[in-house]
């Protein structure tokens, strides 16, 4: 394996390279390619942290785990909540924010935050040709050129190396609450979700999940910010969600954690044995979805805007998708199918020629993406 | 913007004031966001921020007015909304004036454009001409399919189906008030309004009388000027105002003017600018002095502390005619009055937009106007009112005609909450 | 400004172009005379003035495609437009090209409240998409100082921000799906009412890629239900520095603001004799905008203010009520306007890292002495993003070139400090000599074979952005 210690070794590398090569960072996520592995788990380090201007900058292979703890001390997170897969993955490794940013990886306060690619601002690669390239920088507003940036996010390593990353981060929430609602129906949960998202009180966090810990359906909608404020807005929303059924408000900032981590992590899922499917997909759309489907287990998440699906092994999820907007993709399992949703012609006619342009050789993790 | 005179051409005086104008212009657009042609045509030509570079182009080079620059000229409707948008205190009006008198010296128009004008210019000012005219267009109304020209169609179609007798309330005498006495003013009465419609008159009359104001109609006024102005034909609208800027000044020199009222939002616009269109004449002190005491009725009565009124029970979609609230930059006093006199207001949406009537805008540009008369119509009648108010004749004429709503003007409804007679359009009403 | 030589074949084909252009489009939606065509020779940025060879009005998705498709066919260069605000000569034409404006697609498509997103014609203006949902108390965030007049169209080539951003982010990160029509004339639709890119992220790149890539005619929008309300708090402090550090101090106690701006003496001063909004005498002002119900904006202000406090502020102005935010609002809503009566100005548009604010605010000065032009700074402090005025008259022999080259040496130290050059108005033709003070030949490059890849003959919206010396090879051929 190729562990490169900075990123003129990284660009040697690439350059030198005499086939493909299977880009990863932890390799936690299950989206490895064919090659010679090359990781990025030797760049590593935090540049630039300047809490008061909410910017952090970082090298490709720094733990995600270095990063957290270093934003908690300062009382600052990243705001999109990033997965853990190696649960559902039952995968080994130190996930980095290369990682992170190559697939995108965003929880469930990606309804309120935004995408990790919503939180980039800067990036540094090396491209299929051994070529250094940088974009964005470490400011928030930047419109200077093309936005490179949002095209690396979730390229999964298939236009070039990530080097170097910089974050927009957020304060962390200095208390949360969580609304629970028992017993609804998918239908009635994605109701109840969208007029709690469509409502004033800024909710972070809009899950539903059929089977809870207790074997029935619970719909989590979660409030952070101050204390005060957590429970005016939680009681507010227990008001306009009141004729969906029996509602209890979780106030415990720690257990509120503990929940939305058992969603993040698609915890449903640990130790199964079917494959498993991200479904992305306009929220009303979803229930009926799920019925086509007919899963083993799922769960919602993004106010029904992400469907996490299992699966029997080779299944392909997309065959219900037919006439519905959205797309899937396959996190868990080897079925024919291939990972990322097939895209119309000419969608794909353009992702294919970015590829070719970036990668002309075709040696980082060719045919991941198509 | 840069400008580009040199300063043979900034010895003019029109010129000078263009070429303040066009500096003050950043060229940022937002007028853009707020030009009723601009959101029916979405051509930038058709916008103010367009016509502001035609115009400027066109005085620059000095070159006669040309066919496109005309064009677009003719199709601004002078409703201001641009002037109250603008952040950069842009004077269009004084602009837009100047160039409709640079197009009527500079170009000649085809035969027919010159013969419409002409009879406009000839018979809407002078309400005798203008009541004759009128009743020729209700006996040809019928025949209105076989107009080969759509501007005489709109004409024969804005046509009233009743036309009022003469009212002898709009011959020069004084009103006195049976109140305590708390001002003097002078009634302008207009023009082409006495011959649509006398009701407005004389419930202004009535109201201003019931409050505590003594009103004179002054002899030798008449039209203020704006028609003809509007068309460039400045000597005209200058004549006009010159006669009834006598009039008042020898009422202000007599027996004393608290204020000029004008009921009639569009001539309020052009009498508040007698100042401007006079600078360089002789009488500019007095044109500046009857401009100073130029009120809206609205304005006037807001200083005449009307008793508040007991609920009407009626809901009234104010319309805001654009010379008002643009022209004048009177936004809120005829709702404050309506309000307190008890009655349901509501506006509606868009309510910046012009309604497409523009003195005689709906005449000469049917097709706008007629989009735009559709969109107003449309707004007003989704508030589901009992009745529409405006400040203009106008607007009350354009959106009369395509709606079932009765439409009156604010005073005769703030007559009649004040002890004066329902107003007629509601009577046919109910 | 140096563009490229206009392509006399080009030129010569001009009657021929116009007779195909009427063949797919109305009369008047096509504009060919000399009169006509001179106002679409610049938008917001008048010091750059080309008439084009004509612009074109189409009303319909399939106008488009048919024009492009046409365009493509005789190889012209066509120069999108919305409504023409753009204050970079992001829709400045070259004189053989066609305006292709969108301002006839302004309808409203679609209005999904429970999936929160509306759909709408891109030659919709920004403030107009907000008033097509507010009835129902929803609004769509990124809201630039031009909203009222702007159009989503130019919004999503230039990834527009606005005081909100802070929160809420930039149009990219509220911008969901786009039909765009390729310069082919092929039609492709990219997102939609689902999150997250199926593959790589088209949506992001064409965000931003000041219509080089193709013309957007429908876009998909995030909308947001209003916030129970919002109150600023007006503060005065004697030193830019220490308006600096009460920002930072503000964002590491964990409050978000929706806005954070900024003003210096100069601007104050200017906004004062225009507006009369009460601004205090001092040598810098911050307005901090929080949201929420009444009791939560009271609890975020209180801690706001007793943060501003241990910065010994010269006045601290909390809102009470609507009245009062809006007093407090007035004097920086004027802020350009009343710089526009004193002279003509050109405002900047350079970002740097918040923590530069003293340093460079004090080069700028430096700057000012030694061009003998004043300058007066509006700063989105929590974003960073400067805007710098810098006084000049237009009228004046010589003083446009001044200005322009104290623009220059003010960006270039944004980028020298960490930043970049343009936060919110995009690159057009502005800024383009300056990108090499930013990017290296090989950054540039990277961003120019992504237009390789959606306009391979770079015919759309030419001269902007790349340095006409990175691209000549590719124009050559």
């Amino acid at each position: 394996m190729l562990i490169p210690t900075d990123e003129k070794e990284l660009a040697d590398a690439i350059s030198s390279a005499k086939g493909p090569l299977s880009i990863r960072g932890g390799n936690t996520r299950g989206f490895a390619a064919d090659g010679t592995p090359l990781a990025t788990t030797g760049l590593s380090g935090i540049s630039l942290y300047e809490p008061g201007a909410l910017t952090l900058v970082a090298a490709a292979g720094t733990p995600i785990d270095d990063i957290q703890d270093a934003l908690a001390a300062e009382g600052q997170r990243l705001p999109f909540e990033p997965i853990d897969h190696r649960p559902i993955l039952n995968s080994q490794g130190t996930p980095t924010i290369g990682g992170v940013v190559a697939a995108n990886v965003s929880g469930p306060r990606r309804i309120q935050a935004g995408a990790c690619r919503d939180s980039l601002i800067g990036v540094r690669f090396v491209d299929g040709q051994g070529t250094t390239i940088k974009n964005g920088g470490r400011v928030m507003k930047n419109v200077t050129g093309y936005d490179l940036v949002k095209l690396m996010a979730g390229s999964y390593g298939t236009l070039g190396v990530i080097s170097e990353v910089a974050f927009k981060v957020l304060p962390a929430a200095s208390s949360a609450a969580c609304v629970l609602i028992e017993g609804l129906t998918d239908a009635n949960a994605i109701k109840a979700m969208s007029r709690a998202l469509g409502s004033p009180f800024d909710v972070s966090g809009a899950a539903h999940v059929p089977v809870g810990l207790d074997g029935t359906p619970v719909t989590m909608i979660r409030l952070e910010g101050f204390e005060k404020s957590v429970r005016y807005r939680a009681n507010e929303l227990k008001n306009i969600l009141d004729e969906f059924g029996d509602i209890n408000i979780e106030l415990d900032p720690a257990n509120v954690a503990k929940g939305w981590a058992w969603v993040r992590d698609a915890t449903p899922f640990v130790g199964t044995n079917g494959d498993i499917w991200r479904v992305s997909v306009k929220p009303s759309d979803a229930p009926d979805l799920v019925a086509k489907i007919a899963p083993k287990s799922h769960l919602y998440d993004w106010g029904g805007g992400l469907i996490w699906v299992e699966v029997a092994s080779g299944t392909d999820v997309r065959a219900a998708m037919r006439n519905i907007q959205g797309h899937a993709t396959r996190i868990r399992g080897d079925g024919h199918a291939p990972k990322f949703h097939p895209e119309a012609p000419l969608l794909a006619k353009i992702n294919r020629e970015l590829r070719q342009k970036f990668d002309p050789r075709g040696i980082l993790n060719p045919s991941l993406m198509g | 913007m840069q400008t580009n005179f040199t300063p043979e051409q900034l010895k003019s005086s029109a010129i000078q004031r263009s070429n303040e104008v066009l500096r003050a212009c950043v060229h940022c657009g937002f007028c853009t966001a707020t030009c009723p042609t601009y959101q029916v045509l979405g051509d930038e030509l058709d916008s103010p921020r367009g016509r502001i570079y035609m115009i400027k182009d066109m005085l620059e080079t000095g070159r006669p007015a040309d066919e496109q620059t005309v064009k677009h000229v003719d199709r601004c409707l002078s409703c201001l909304a641009c002037m109250s948008t603008c952040p950069s205190g842009v004077h269009y009006m004084h602009l837009v004036d100047h160039a409709r008198e640079y197009i009527e010296q500079t170009y000649k128009r085809p035969f027919t454009d010159r013969a419409l004008r002409w009879v406009l210019a000839r018979v809407l000012p002078y309400p005798m001409r203008f009541r004759v005219a009128l009743l020729g267009a209700k006996i040809a109304y019928p025949f209105r399919g076989l107009m080969p020209d759509a501007r005489l169609r709109a004409m024969l179609e804005m046509a009233p189906k009743t036309i009022p007798p003469v009212s002898r309330n709009d011959d020069p005498q004084t009103f006195e008030t049976p109140a305590p006495k708390k001002m003097r003013v002078a009634l302008m009465t207009g023009c082409a309004q006495k011959a649509l419609n006398t009701d407005i008159n004389d419930a202004t009359i009535r109201l201003l009388n019931r409050s505590g104001a003594e009103v004179v109609v002054a002899k030798g006024q008449g039209c203020c000027g704006a028609l003809t102005h509007h068309m460039g034909k400045t000597a005209e609208s200058h004549a006009a105002a010159r006669a009834n800027i006598r009039a008042w000044i020898a009422e202000m020199d007599g027996d004393g003017l608290d204020a000029i009222v004008i009921n009639t939002s569009g001539c309020g616009t052009t009498i508040k600018d007698y100042g401007h269109m006079f600078r360089d004449d002789p009488m500019a002190k007095d044109a500046a002095r009857v401009a100073a005491i130029a009120k809206d009725v609205s304005e006037v009565l807001m200083d005449l502390d009307l008793p508040i009124g007991a609920d009407q029970d009626l809901k009234v979609a104010y319309h805001s005619a654009c010379s008002l609230q643009h022209g004048q930059q009177i936004k809120t006093h005829p709702k404050t009055l309506l309000k307190n006199a008890g009655f349901t207001v509501v506006e509606p949406a868009d309510p910046h937009l012009c309604c497409g009537s523009a003195g005689t805008y709906n005449l000469m540009q049917p097709e706008i106007s007629g989009q735009l008369k559709t969109r107003k119509v449309k707004t007003l009648e989704a508030k589901n009112p009992d009745v529409i108010a405006a400040g203009n004749i106008g607007c009350m004429m354009q959106i009369g005609s395509a709606s079932d709503v009765p439409i009156v003007h604010t005073v005769e409804l703030l007559d009649w909450a004040t002890g004066g007679p329902k107003p007629p359009a509601l009577n046919n009403a109910s | 400004m140096e563009m490229p030589i206009p392509n006399a074949d080009i030129l010569a084909k001009k009657s021929r172009l116009v007779e195909r252009l009427l063949q797919v489009l109305p009369n008047e939606a096509v504009i060919h005379s000399e009169n006509e065509t001179k106002v679409y020779e610049c938008d917001g940025l008048t010091a750059y003035r080309c008439p084009p060879l004509c612009a074109v009005l189409p009303a319909c998705t399939e106008e488009v495609a048919a024009v492009l498709k046409i365009c493509h066919e005789m190889n012209v260069p066509v120069v999108p437009r919305g409504s023409g605000t753009s204050l970079a000569g992001g829709a400045l034409p070259t004189a053989d090209s066609v305006i292709l404006g969108v301002a006839r697609m302004s309808e409203v498509l679609e209005t999904d409240y429970e999936n929160r997103f509306v759909r709408v014609q891109t030659g919709r203006t920004n403030l107009s998409v907000t008033g097509a949902v507010e009835e129902d108390g929803f609004f769509y965030a990124p809201d630039p100082s031009s909203q009222l007049a702007c159009a989503i169209a130019g919004n999503i080539a230039m990834n527009s921000g606005g005081a909100h951003c802070l929160k809420y982010g930039v149009t990219t990160n509220n911008l969901m799906g786009v039909r765009m029509v390729m310069m082919d004339g092929s039609v492709v639709d990219i997102g939609g009412a689902h999150l997250d890119a199926s593959g790589l992220d088209l949506l992001g790149i064409i965000c931003g890629s000041e219509g080089q890539l193709g013309v957007v005619t429908e876009a998909t929008l995030r909308i947001l239900h209003k916030p129970e309300g919002a109150r600023p708090v007006l503060m005065g402090f004697d030193s830019n520095e220490v308006a600096g550090a009460c920002v930072s101090d503000i964002i590491k106690a964990g409050v978000l603001p929706v806005a954070i701006e900024f003003m210096d003496r100069p601007v104050i001063e200017a906004t004062e004799a225009f507006a009369g909004a009460g601004y205090p005498d001092c040598e810098a002002l911050l307005i901090v905008e929080v949201e929420g119900s009444d009791q939560e904006i009271d609890d975020q202000l209180d801690l706001i203010c007793s943060i501003a406090e241990r910065h010994n502020p010269v006045e601290l102005r909390q809102s009470k009520s609507a009245d009062e935010s809006a007093r407090i609002w007035l004097g920086r809503k004027s802020a350009f306007g009343a710089m526009g009566q004193i002279n003509d100005y050109m405002c900047l548009d350079g970002t740097i890292p918040v923590s530069e604010l003293p340093h460079v605010l004090r080069r700028i000065g430096e700057l000012s002495d030694q061009y003998g032009l004043k300058v007066g700074n509006v700063f989105h402090a929590g974003d960073g993003n400067m805007h710098p005025l810098i006084l000049f008259d237009a009228n004046k022999e010589g003083d446009l070139e001044l200005c322009e080259a104290m623009g220059a040496d003010i960006l270039r130290l944004c980028v020298e400090v960490g930043g970049c050059l343009t936060g919110e108005h995009g690159v057009g033709v502005e800024k383009r000599d300056l990108m090499f003070d930013q990017f290296t030949a090989t950054d540039l490059e990277a961003q120019m074979v992504v237009k390789d890849v959606f306009d391979p003959n770079w015919l759309l919206n030419p001269a902007k952005v790349f340095p006409l010396s990175a691209s000549e090879e590719r124009m050559a051929s």
